[in-house]
């Protein structure tokens, strides 16, 4: 599934990357403005060796893996969305399932049954024809071996039996009905390639190039943050791409990733997890660059701890004490000013928040009633919190049960500049309830958040048409099993009605109904206060129009590129004719560049001037 | 009796008379300093320079006022161009950029200062130390200060401000105990050679101890070195937490010059060519650092007595 949050992750980020990402950042700033004006005003990229099309897109986020079964973050879901076919794909007109590795699927009157016929026109690339019993084999390896469970497990753990009775047919017998069926996020990998394999949790897939594979693209080179290089599969049964090559190359910095673009170096720009506005705003006027700004898939939202435990019932971490009460909960998120929040820090690029689904998946959005609805109220969360019984002192400040003033640990991504700005207002927004904020900016927030070590923290997922992976993470089934384990729970929230409601919704086949229920889980989770939704920020991204004539949105109607569910946006790009017009406009951050590297020049040249006559006068 | 008398009112008015010949040779000394130092042109130029943000910075509160830094009330629109009502325009949250950076001085001079005084106060503790007890404890300690010499000053800064919890000490911290070994160094050196003086010699003959041999004796006499070079490391301390700053690893609600670089690079100001979120702050961080440069170096010259031979 491509569900994980775009922006590092508070998943399994690498922590040696720390220091590299911040010397890297450093360095590329301050060498990226300087640099830019001495390449080539069109490179290579654009056009490779061998005179193919190349499509370069700039990204930010590190692969956790190239192996199917293990990764979770946004770029190599992406990359295996585009390396291997899936059993469905979801339209890019409107998100509805259509065929992808099976053409068909028909489940029996009990529900219990579903029977696949896998197309014969799919060849992996190393020349084999894909099968059914290659589709077999994945599940049945997910059902058997916990770590090929890793990322997809919850997709299976309702199966009873995968087979393959012929090379067309593929059967699945589930234990209870289950909802997803036809969203089934797991790429099919071919047998004959993985069964190889020794040991699923540790195989990265990152050793043999050309990965075989069967979607519209191959896997044929990857150096760990440093590029991804894929090429066309002349072969794919739905057509080949437009572009020759694929490649994505890493600008852990985003000013140097725009400036590229500037330059015509890569083709697109997405962002971490979106431009900001200023750049968006300042592209939007520069020729042959489109802006696509349009309602994105995440929502972004306030976690709170509600007290992390495992499930065998040990407790963990040391989340406060008094956000175990819902009041007080409430009342935070009521100090929250969303529209401040929109207004201020995304000007205008996010949609204010509502239920947990992202208002794009309008099956699925709910709103809160006017009377449920915690609006801004500043006083009244005071008054919220005086019944929940921390009143201030003669200072001002509101003290806890244990007599201490509060002051809430509030974890937030420094890879993300959103997290730290909205952090500087809760500061100043719980400030004034007499709530001190301690804002913990961190590049690797894993530990602290498997461990249960923070009082709140910012939050953010991806959403896929289908909503059951996003609301599978918050229930008591994803809890850690000992707190020295790793649970597929988002943060800790374990809630009995919650539950009942989730296995209600993935049991109901009639679409409306489980719609219904899915937004009383919004609703219950709205109410509980252990995850706010703020706003759900939009994709911001841009490309070159003189490299990439037309591309596929998803949705078609305002929709973003980056990170769809499906293959649509780098399959469907069209190659722009024009090879004339030359990248180098007059970009200010060149200009800005030159200037500020005379300046520094001379100031340096000045310094050593003076030095020089210094050391002259101490020489007798 | 008239003897008596003299005797007691001679001893009575002799240490009143000390007192006040030292007072007067102190302020002439000063003087004397303050007519070499005013030969070198350079050093006034950064004593003015420093004039110049200093005031601002210690005035503060008054001149831009405190809530200069509040971002639910900051009075302007994201980003907006200079203007006569914004100088130098303002930053992603609507705040004035002037009044920023002249808040900003305080956190990045206080900072600076700190962690130069840090510094220094460690390398003259084991300068002086090491100068004076030499054997195995000079060559342990000089050994330690080989290390820290070696090791690159930033990641190691990096790696303590990575572990520690964010706030503006961790970053004296962390530049204060990286950037000791020179003056470590320096200091020693320069207690070795007052210690093979006679008149220490003569101390210890009349039974002066450890104690009041480094502090009476060597100290006074490497004091002018420890002056020069403090002012010398405040200015590569002051670009120590601009760079940490931003990089991310200051307390992010600390408004400093390096955090305002920080702030500017996460919202964009490079690429999409806000210079003067850019500039007001780096200028100032060269302009300080490039002061205090030139007022340690006047110092220098004016109190190292080989080096003011040539004067």
């Amino acid at each position: 599934m491509d569900t994980n949050d775009q922006y590092g992750g508070h998943h399994r980020t690498p922590g040696r990357v720390r220091l590299v990402v911040a010397a890297g950042a450093a360095a590329l700033t301050l060498s990226a403005a300087l640099a830019t004006p001495l390449s080539p005003a069109r490179p290579q990229a654009y056009a490779a060796d061998d005179g193919g099309r190349v499509l370069t897109v700039a990204v930010a986020q590190s692969v956790d893996s190239l192996s199917p079964f293990l990764a979770v973050r946004l770029l190599s879901t992406s990359i295996h969305r585009l390396t291997y076919e899936y059993l469905t794909n979801y339209d890019p007109e409107d998100n509805h399932v259509v065929p992808g590795l099976a053409t068909r699927w028909e489940s029996s009157p009990d529900k219990l049954t579903w029977t696949y016929t896998i197309r014969s026109d799919s060849r992996w690339s190393d020349g084999r024809q894909a099968t059914a019993e290659d589709a077999a084999w994945t599940f049945q390896t997910m059902m058997t071996d916990p770590g090929a469970a890793t990322a997809n497990g919850s997709f299976v753990s309702n199966f009873e039996k995968v087979t393959a009775p012929n090379p067309t047919t593929l059967v699945i017998k589930l234990k209870k009905p289950q909802a997803t069926m036809t969203a089934l996020d797991v790429p099919i990998v071919p047998k004959h390639v993985w069964e190889k394999v020794d040991d699923f949790s540790k195989f990265n897939n990152d050793k043999d190039f050309p990965v075989v594979g069967n979607g519209p693209f191959v896997l044929t080179d990857h150096k760990p943050d440093s590029y991804v290089r894929l090429k066309a599969n002349r072969d794919f049964w739905r057509g080949a791409p437009k572009f020759d090559e694929l490649v994505f190359r890493y600008y852990k910095d985003q000013d140097a990733a725009v400036s590229a673009l500037r330059k015509g170096e890569v083709s697109f720009v997405a962002g971490s997890p979106s431009l900001t506005p200023a750049q968006a705003s300042s592209l939007k006027g520069e020729k042959n660059i489109h802006v696509n700004d349009a309602p994105g898939r995440r929502f972004y939202a306030l976690a709170v701890n509600p007290g992390a435990r495992a499930k065998n019932g040990e407790t963990l971490g040391d989340g406060h004490p008094s956000l175990l009460d819902q009041r007080v909960r409430n009342a935070l998120f009521k100090a929250v000013d969303r529209k401040a929040v929109i207004d201020k820090v995304f000007q205008g690029h996010a949609v204010e928040g509502a239920g947990y689904i992202p208002p794009r998946f309008t099956q699925y959005f709910w709103k809160p009633s006017p009377g449920q609805e915690l609006t801004y109220d500043p006083v009244e969360a005071g008054r919220m919190l005086d019944r929940a019984g921390l009143r201030k002192n003669a200072d001002g400040r509101r003290v806890g049960k244990d007599g201490k003033p509060l002051t809430y640990r509030v974890l937030c991504h420094a890879t993300d500049p959103n997290d730290k700005a909205i952090g500087r207002y809760l500061q100043e927004w719980w400030g004034e309830l007499g709530i001190g904020v301690t804002l913990t900016c961190l590049d690797n927030v894993t530990d602290p958040w498997l461990a249960g070590e923070y009082d709140l923290a910012f939050d953010g997922w991806s959403v896929n048409p289908d909503p059951d992976f996003v609301l599978s993470i918050h229930t008591c089934a994803a809890l850690p099993a000992t707190p020295e384990d790793t649970g597929a729970t988002d943060n800790f929230i374990c809630d009995k009605k919650y539950d009942e409601l989730y296995a209600r919704q993935l049991a109901e086949y009639d679409p409306d109904k489980r719609a219904a229920l899915v937004k009383q889980m919004e609703s219950r989770l709205y109410d509980l206060g252990y995850m706010n939704v703020m706003a759900y920020p939009n994709a911001v991204e841009a490309y070159r129009t003189d490299q990439i004539a037309s591309i596929t949105t998803m949705p078609a109607k305002a929709g973003n590129i980056y990170g769809q569910d499906g293959y649509w946006s780098w399959w469907s790009a069209v190659p722009a004719d024009s090879g004339d017009s030359s990248g180098s406009s007059s970009s200010t951050g060149v200009v800005i560049g030159i200037v500020t590297g005379v300046v520094v020049l001379a100031g340096v040249g000045a310094f050593f001037a003076r030095r020089r006559r210094a050391t002259a006068d101490e020489r007798e | 009796m008239t003897t008596g008398t003299g005797m007691t009112k001679e001893q009575g008015s002799s240490p009143v008379r000390s007192r006040s010949l030292a007072r007067r040779r102190r302020r002439d000394s000063a003087a004397r300093f303050w007519r070499q130092y005013r030969t070198h042109r350079a050093g006034l130029f950064g004593l003015g320079a420093l004039l110049l943000f200093a005031l601002p910075a210690l005035t503060a509160p008054l001149l831009v006022g405190s809530d200069v830094d509040d971002v639910t009330d900051a009075p302007g629109g994201p980003l907006e161009d200079p203007s006569t009502a914004f100088p130098f325009g303002t930053d992603r949250f609507g705040r004035n950029l002037l009044g920023l950076v002249i808040w900003g001085a305080r956190v990045s001079l206080l900072v600076g200062l700190l962690a130069a005084v840090l510094s220094v106060a460690i390398g003259t503790l084991i300068g002086v130390t090491a100068g004076h007890f030499k054997g195995w404890y000079a060559t342990v300690t000089m050994r330690i200060t080989d290390w820290f010499l070696v090791m690159p000053t930033l990641v190691l800064a990096i790696a303590l401000a990575t572990v520690m919890p964010r706030s503006l000490l961790t970053i004296v911290v962390a530049i204060g105990v990286t950037t000791w070994p020179t003056t470590a160094r320096l200091v020693r050196a320069q207690t070795l050679a007052v210690e093979t003086r006679p008149y220490i010699e003569r101390a210890r003959a009349l039974g002066g101890g450890h104690w009041h041999i480094m502090s009476r004796h060597v100290l006074p006499n490497v004091m002018p070195l420890v002056l020069a070079q403090t002012t010398l490391i405040i200015s590569s301390a002051i670009l120590a937490e601009a760079t940490l700053a931003f990089l991310g690893l200051g307390d992010p609600t600390v408004v400093s010059w390096g955090a305002l670089l920080q702030d500017a690079r996460e919202a964009g100001a490079v690429s999409s060519g806000h210079w003067w979120y850019l500039v007001p702050p780096g200028v100032a961080i060269a302009v300080v650092a490039l002061a205090f440069t030139l007022c340690g170096r006047a110092v220098e010259q004016v109190l190292n007595p080989r080096l003011g031979v040539s004067r």
